[in-house]
């Protein structure tokens, strides 16, 4: 074809008239009146039609364009160089260590977000509690200090080392006293460093102090065996347990540890084999420890005393002065009915205290021995580490202080401000102190007190070792780079003390290098991966009784209490001593038993409340002649009548943001005896006139008759193992409206042991942090909205005349003295219902069922009516009534940037206007059916835990393959206790309970 | 319809005399066309100011989430669906005078038709703004309408009661609101032909070009028709299934097979009081005593009585089924209202449904306007105490005791719904300065038959029976609108 052929479009064109050249200038034939109709004129003329619509096509076009603009993009940077260990999206673990005990710290791209536990860590088995599992969240602190501060002014470490230097040298010349105050050290490199400390700084006198204090059992085994330390006691080789007021499940030295022994000897594999352990406590408030008793009996804190000098009588034989409970008949004859119960178990038998009180330990010491324990359930031959403070250390630094004699004072884990009973006497010495450090993490109540604060790292940005029992070391990596401008202590320690080699990862090593991998030929490499070393335990040897039991000094320190009101002060599970009283989600888990959360309170008897005319809530001033507080009243059953129980680890004042203000500190109530800090008094107690409504989770207290808890006592589930779990009685034949669908893959359940589940409420930490569950705070628990997935549903059933009351009516017109209860804990999750009663009537399909049994929520698709919750006959579900992920009321808790960095990256944050509820950690279930994906492999049974499974102390929760016949959790629900919940409703939940079996021991014989 | 001389037996449904179709005219069209009086300026500024707080409240929850109400975990719905059903039910009265009336040749509807229609439509917007306020995401509400989209092969789930909801309402709002625009037109052309300038031009665009033939009013009839047959299945069916977004739940109170009638009689009782609280005070501010007569007054009375007495055999019913059933929820819940923490809120259920109402067996009450009026307030509140028992009642105590809570209402739930009532009685107040408040045209086809004049001059013509005409005069005595010293003399 030719390509210089040319068409033409007119004659014109050919013609190349005049016109045409004129008009072919021009892009358009006819002019486009736009300067007319902007003008205005152009509307008005003949034909405005066309023009509006071109101008309309036009405006529509470019309002189109503009509206193309896309939104705006942040941008993630990616890793310039990989580094080789972290891959984005898989987690890496590293065995690090938590208050002793081995744990595997989470983390995901270089932050750490989950603390979970080493399974093969000697002292807790892979379980953690509460505080364990929030302490991942106290390294993402918003009120932690950035830099050392002196005089409360940002200074430069090389400035505070040479003041500091220049101070301490000053004072060792002055021949005054360097005085390191710190809690319980047992870190064999800290105990190096504070060696080469003193060495340097011969002056220097160190001074062990815990808030919570042992010194009482140190004290007693060193007068009596001639051994200073905390023995380690066996609850796994005791079939009767006495407990005179300790919380051993719940607070007292070793909670995690004392749980997995106390629960083998009568969870679902004991009860198998027809074992049990019997448990009777004596004790004033109700304890979680107490609740899970299989008998309990109130008594006063001046009757404590006089109860075990009773027992000791009763068992030896021999007459013991004074030692009798007239006025406490049910005691009395529980003292009795104990005696006969523990002879008969010679052997295995442990009896312990709570009291701080030497004299009293004395005699507790007296009994074990009588009753063979040493050897058994208790061994003095590998004590424990775990605390060490003694009281009398501190009385005796206070005295020095205010007599000038001190120079210097460091403050190493320690804030005595705070936790002393001397507090304000504390404070005032203080000023006369010229040096004053303290390496808290924090301006606490001491630190602000003090010339230089020196921030320590937090345990996760750490290097160091812990040796919280004899033979098992223990040791502390750090798994992110430190986040502020904090400095080991230990370092800071090293520095001031000039030694050569500045870095304390080095120190560690060569320090384990020269001692305990000596002892074992491990290399260091292996032991940091492994996380611990363990030695050999040494036979523990049996001890007798090597003392004098000193009667009258016990019943002089009961009857000094025994006027006006008792007061009885204790740890709570949730925030323990107070240190951690800035960590929201302790804050926020609920008490086990009051289910309190956001406060401290004074916990009074129903009945003797009444006699007092205190309604709950109502706030009391609870006084003594030296201090007093005003806290709101909560009625507790199970409160022994004339007394009043009050946590420590609140009223902080200098915690930070979450902990500052919440609750009353009850620390200067705490009296001494023999020079150990006793945790009673007494107290008046009288109202105010003002209320407070506490933040409670649970506001109904009993079943009402209903059979949602299924119960049976030990010799009737001998005779029968499905004894109440109604497992025996013929069942209602069902009826279903919908298909049954095929399960080929999967089928996800869950079975929980209503008698291993001690209420201790681990489950809700762990799955607040692995799901980022959202703290709401104290206004939002008062209207019942706390979000968390997994509760612990407990439930009192009071004992009169022989007969259990659990309705509203019959508990409304009880006579008597409120002090006989029994508890009962049930966990409760979604419970993924085959027939989910959620699912039918969302409008939207946002919540569905999958084909492995899981009731799924699609965020992204719920609109928010709450029918799902309306109709769960559970109660599981919770809706996010706020944006609590970015709303300024809610920044103190998890809502800010630094805190966010906690969040688990493969769980969404849910926006307001959303439900959720319990996913049974499908994120865990994905990432484990990928992994025996790559590996070629069929999902074995156990490689999926849960978080609330992973971390229960207890070993209540099993999940896992319903599909898989011989899957743990298969066999767990063939069990014959187990039962459904509500299952007459035909919702066919996945998750079976079994029957909670109380022992009542020769009671029933 | 036909000018055969009604039965004298029968009670006049229009009373006064010289009553002629301009003066019925002239009186409906009185709000319309003259400037408004200061009973409505108060009653309208009043209203707005309930309207703008409901505005307000609706904005700070939108804005701040919905726990700016007083909900928790344990009691997911509280004042917002007793608001959404209350206002729902109240919508009933409207429709079953418009169209199961007009079905069943009830001529006294003629009266009050437009207004009770006219209640049903904005009873309806009330309760629609609470179905989409009460949602979490209400930008999303769009989501629960089978839309096609591109979410992939994302449907609606037909097995949700709330589904089904979507489309009862929109259902029931659309027949509703296409039926009372055809029934207007006549009298939007009336409105049209006596104005001038700018008013003519919109109300003669809202005529629809009406023109007053035959067959428009031969079309105009048959439309009605069909719509009344229509709508009439509504009646039954818009409260069958709000109904079932609690009976096809498992939580015990709510599942109930009851349920659909008993909610369809229960809104029928509250419409019909709400019919009587508007009208009675809508009769005596634009003075429409003739229009609206005592025979209306007591007929809806009557109507009160018996579906108030239905109400009371469901509740009856609902006892002996929770007892007989042998399932200790149901009976727990059932006991709970009266001896739980909302006991006062179940007095008030059955005190103002079902010993109240009970007053109007007798005559002398039902012919009180004084009595009337506040037997129909008791009964809007005894109606809305029911739905609040129903949900809250229901849900703050179910199955485990752990989850059971109070609900305590915010200043925000209470401004909600106080807001709702005042949104309502704007638009109410709106209608009848813009659109005839009684139905002129069908009015007007009483004159000749139905009305006193007619009757009287039947009397007087001596063409009726005496005892049938002392009958008909002593039924006359209880009517407020009639002069009675005229029938002295007879």
């Amino acid at each position: 074809m030719e390509s210089t052929k040319k068409y033409w479009k007119g004659l014109e064109e050919v013609n190349n008239t005049p016109e045409f050249a004129e008009h072919s200038k021009n892009e358009f034939a006819e002019p486009i009146p736009v300067e007319e109709l902007l003008e205005g004129s152009g509307l008005n003329s003949v034909a405005p039609r066309r023009d509006f619509l071109k101008a309309m096509g036009f405006g529509l076009g470019a309002v189109s364009l503009a509206a193309c603009n896309v939104a705006p993009v942040q941008k993630s940077i990616p890793y310039l160089i990989k580094p080789e260990e972290v891959t984005p999206g898989i987690p890496n673990y590293y065995s690090s260590s938590y208050k002793g005990g081995s744990i595997l710290v989470k983390t995901r791209e270089g932050r750490p977000i989950k603390i979970e536990g080493n399974p093969s860590c000697l002292i807790n088995q892979g379980g953690l509690n509460g505080q364990a599992q929030a302490a991942v969240l106290d390294l993402y602190d918003i009120s932690k200090l950035k830099g050392p501060l002196k005089g409360g002014a940002e200074y430069s470490w090389d400035d505070v080392d040479t003041y500091v230097k220049r101070q301490l040298s000053k004072v060792q010349a002055s021949g005054k006293v360097i005085a390191l105050v710190s809690s319980t050290v047992n870190s064999p490199s800290t105990k190096a460093v504070i060696a080469e400390f003193s060495s340097q700084y011969p002056a220097t006198k160190q001074v062990t102090v815990d808030a919570v204090s042992y010194s009482g059992i140190i004290k007693a085994n060193e007068a009596n065996f001639g051994k200073a330390v905390l023995p380690q006691y066996r609850f796994d080789k005791a079939s009767v347990i006495v407990s005179f007021g300790a919380d051993f499940l719940g607070t007292w030295i070793s909670p995690t540890q004392f749980t997995k022994q106390y629960v083998s000897n009568r969870s679902m594999a004991s009860l198998n084999q027809k074992k049990m352990s019997r448990h009777i406590q004596f004790e004033t408030g109700l304890s979680m420890t107490g609740t899970n008793a299989d008998s309990r009996i109130a008594i006063k804190p001046s009757e404590e005393g006089a109860a075990i000098l009773s027992l000791y009588a009763e068992l030896t034989g021999t007459a013991v002065n004074g030692a009798s409970l007239s006025n406490n008949n049910p005691a009395s004859a529980a003292i009795k009915l104990t005696a006969k119960e523990l002879l008969a178990a010679k052997g295995s038998a442990l009896v312990i205290s709570g009291s701080n009180s030497i004299a009293t330990q004395s005699v507790v010491n007296a009994i074990n021995s009588f009753l063979g324990s040493y050897g058994t359930t208790i061994d003095l031959d590998n004590p424990s580490y775990q605390f060490a403070g003694k009281d009398e250390d501190l009385t005796m630094l206070l005295a020095d202080m205010k007599a000038g004699r001190v120079g210097a004072v460091l403050f190493l884990d320690a804030n005595p401000v705070y936790n002393h009973p001397s507090a304000k006497d504390f404070a005032e010495a203080l000023k006369k102190v010229d040096l004053t450090v303290s390496f808290a993490d924090r301006a606490d109540e001491t630190a602000s007190l003090c010339n230089v604060i020196a921030p320590n790292h937090n345990f996760l940005e750490a290097w160091g070792d812990e040796n919280a029992i004899e033979g098992y070391y223990t040791l502390v990596q750090p798994t992110i780079n430190p986040i502020y401008n904090t400095r080991q202590a230990e370092l800071s320690l090293l520095v001031w003390a000039n030694y050569p080699n500045q870095d304390y990862y080095a120190f560690v090593r060569s320090n384990w290098e020269k001692s305990v991998l000596g002892l074992t030929g491990k290399k260091w490499d292996d032991v940091l991966q492994a996380g611990f070393v363990a030695l050999p335990a040494k036979a523990a040897g049996t001890y007798s009784f090597n003392g004098a039991i000193d009667a009258n000094e016990v019943l002089k320190q009961g009857k000094a209490l025994a006027k006006d009101i008792e007061l009885h002060i204790y740890e709570s599970v949730a925030v323990g001593s107070g240190a951690q009283a800035n960590n929201p989600l302790l804050q926020e888990m609920p008490d086990p038993v009051s289910k309190v959360t956001w406060d401290n309170y004074a916990a009074i008897n129903p009945k003797f409340a009444e006699s007092l005319g205190i309604r709950q809530f109502d706030i009391v001033t609870v006084k003594t002649d030296k201090y007093s507080v005003d806290l709101p009243v909560i009625h507790q059953p199970g409160q022994a009548q004339g007394t009043v129980s009050v946590a420590v680890g609140y009223g902080r004042t200098k915690a930070g943001k979450v902990g500052d203000g919440v609750g009353q500190n009850v620390y200067p109530f705490i009296t001494y005896n023999q020079g150990t800090a006793n945790f009673v008094s007494t107290v008046t107690v009288s109202n105010t006139g003002r209320r407070d409504e506490l933040a409670l989770t649970q506001t109904h207290q009993t079943i009402e008759g209903r059979n949602i808890i299924r119960e049976a006592t030990f010799a009737e589930y001998k005779k029968d193992p499905a004894h109440g779990s109604g497992n025996n009685d013929e069942k209602h034949p069902t009826y279903d409206l919908w298909g049954k669908y095929d399960q080929p893959g999967h089928n996800w359940v869950m079975a929980i042991d209503l008698n291993a589940c001690t209420g201790c409420g681990a489950c809700i930490v762990a799955c607040n942090t692995e799901n980022n569950v959202p703290v709401v705070g104290k206004d939002e628990v008062r209207r019942r909205r706390e979000m968390h997935w997994i509760r612990i549903d407990r439930y009192y059933t009071f004992q009169e005349d022989g007969k259990n009351l659990t309705e509203e009516h019959e508990i409304v017109d009880m006579q008597g003295s409120m002090e006989n209860v029994s508890v009962v804990h049930q966990p409760m999750m979604c419970q993924h219902c085959e027939h989910a009663p959620c699912e039918t009537v969302c409008p939207v399909l946002a919540t569905v069922h999958s084909n492995e049994g899981l009731n799924h929520m699609a965020y992204n698709r719920c609109v928010g009516t709450r029918y799902c919750a309306n109709n769960c006959p559970y109660k599981v579900r919770r809706f996010n009534w706020f944006n609590y992920w970015n709303d300024s009321r809610f920044d103190n808790y998890l809502n800010n940037e630094f805190t966010q960095l906690v969040l688990n990256p493969d769980v969404t944050t849910r926006s307001r206007g959303v439900m959720e509820k319990c996913s049974m950690c499908i994120q865990r279930i994905q990432a484990g059916k990928l992994e025996a994906k790559m590996d070629k492999r069929v999902l074995a049974d156990g490689d999926v835990k849960v978080a609330c499974q992973q971390t229960c102390p207890a070993n209540a929760i099993v999940f896992g393959d319903a599909n898989d016949p011989n899957s743990e959790v298969s066999k767990a629900l063939k069990n014959e206790r187990t039962y459904y919940v509500l299952e007459e409703l035909n919702v066919q939940p996945g998750v079976g309970y079994m029957t909670k079996i109380t022992n009542t021991g020769s009671q029933e014989a | 319809m036909s000018s055969h001389n009604e039965s004298i037996l029968r009670e006049p449904l229009i009373t006064g005399k010289d009553i002629t179709y301009r003066r019925i005219t002239d009186e409906v069209l009185r709000p319309v066309e003259n400037k408004a009086n200061k009973a409505w300026w108060i009653g309208f500024i009043v209203s707005a100011l309930g309207a703008c707080l409901w505005v307000f409240a609706v904005s700070y929850t939108f804005w701040n989430g919905i726990g700016a109400w007083g909900l928790n975990k344990t009691v997911g719905w509280a004042w917002d669906i007793t608001g959404f059903v209350w206002w729902v039910g109240i919508g009933h009265a409207g429709t079953l005078i418009s169209a199961v009336l007009l079905l069943f040749r009830q001529n006294w509807r003629n009266s009050i038709n437009r207004s009770a229609e006219a209640m049903t439509i904005f009873a309806v917007i009330c309760a629609a703004t609470y179905v989409v306020s009460h949602m979490g995401r209400p930008w999303l509400a769009y989501w629960p309408l089978p839309l096609p989209n591109q979410f992939g092969s994302l449907w609606v789930n037909f097995n949700s009661p709330l589904v089904w909801d979507v489309f009862a309402i929109s259902t029931y709002f659309t027949v509703s609101l296409v039926f009372w625009y055809v029934g207007l037109l006549p009298d939007i052309a009336s409105i049209r032909d006596r104005a001038t300038g700018t008013t003519r031009r919109i109300y003669s665009i809202l005529s629809f070009g009406w023109t007053g033939s035959v067959k428009s009013w031969q079309r105009f009839e048959t439309v009605c028709l069909i719509l009344a047959g229509i709508a009439t299945p509504l009646v039954l069916s818009v409260h069958t299934i709000v109904s079932m977004d609690f009976a096809t739940s498992l939580i015990p109170g709510w599942h109930t097979t009851i349920f659909p009638p008993y909610f369809v009689a229960g809104a029928i009782f509250s419409g019909f009081a709400m019919v009587q609280t508007l009208l009675l005070v809508t009769r005596k501010v634009l003075g429409l005593e003739n229009y609206i007569t005592m025979f209306h007054i007591e007929s809806m009375n009557k109507i009160i009585v018996l579906t108030g007495s239905i109400v009371g055999v469901a509740y009856l019913s609902e006892f002996f089924i929770a007892w007989y059933s042998g399932v200790e929820y149901e009976q727990y819940t059932f006991i709970s209202r009266f001896i739980g923490p909302y006991w006062w809120a179940g007095c008030m259920m059955y005190g103002c449904n079902v010993l109240m109402p009970q007053l109007l067996w007798f005559k002398k009450i039902r012919t009180n306007i004084a009595i009337s009026w506040c037997l129909s307030i008791v009964v809007n509140i005894g109606m809305w105490f029911e739905r609040f028992v129903i949900i809250v009642n229901s849900l703050h105590r179910d199955y485990l005791p752990s989850s059971w809570a109070m609900f305590y209402p915010t200043w925000i739930d209470i401004s909600v719904f106080i807001g709702s009532i005042g949104l309502f009685f704007t638009l109410f107040l709106l209608f009848i300065r813009v659109l005839p408040s009684v139905a002129m045209a069908e009015v007007r086809l009483l004159v000749k038959t139905s009305s006193e004049q007619a009757k009287k001059k039947l009397i007087e013509e001596g063409k009726v029976k005496k005892e049938e005409a002392d009958y008909y005069v002593d039924s006359l005595s209880a009517y407020d609108s009639v002069e009675q010293a005229d029938y002295v003399k007879l």
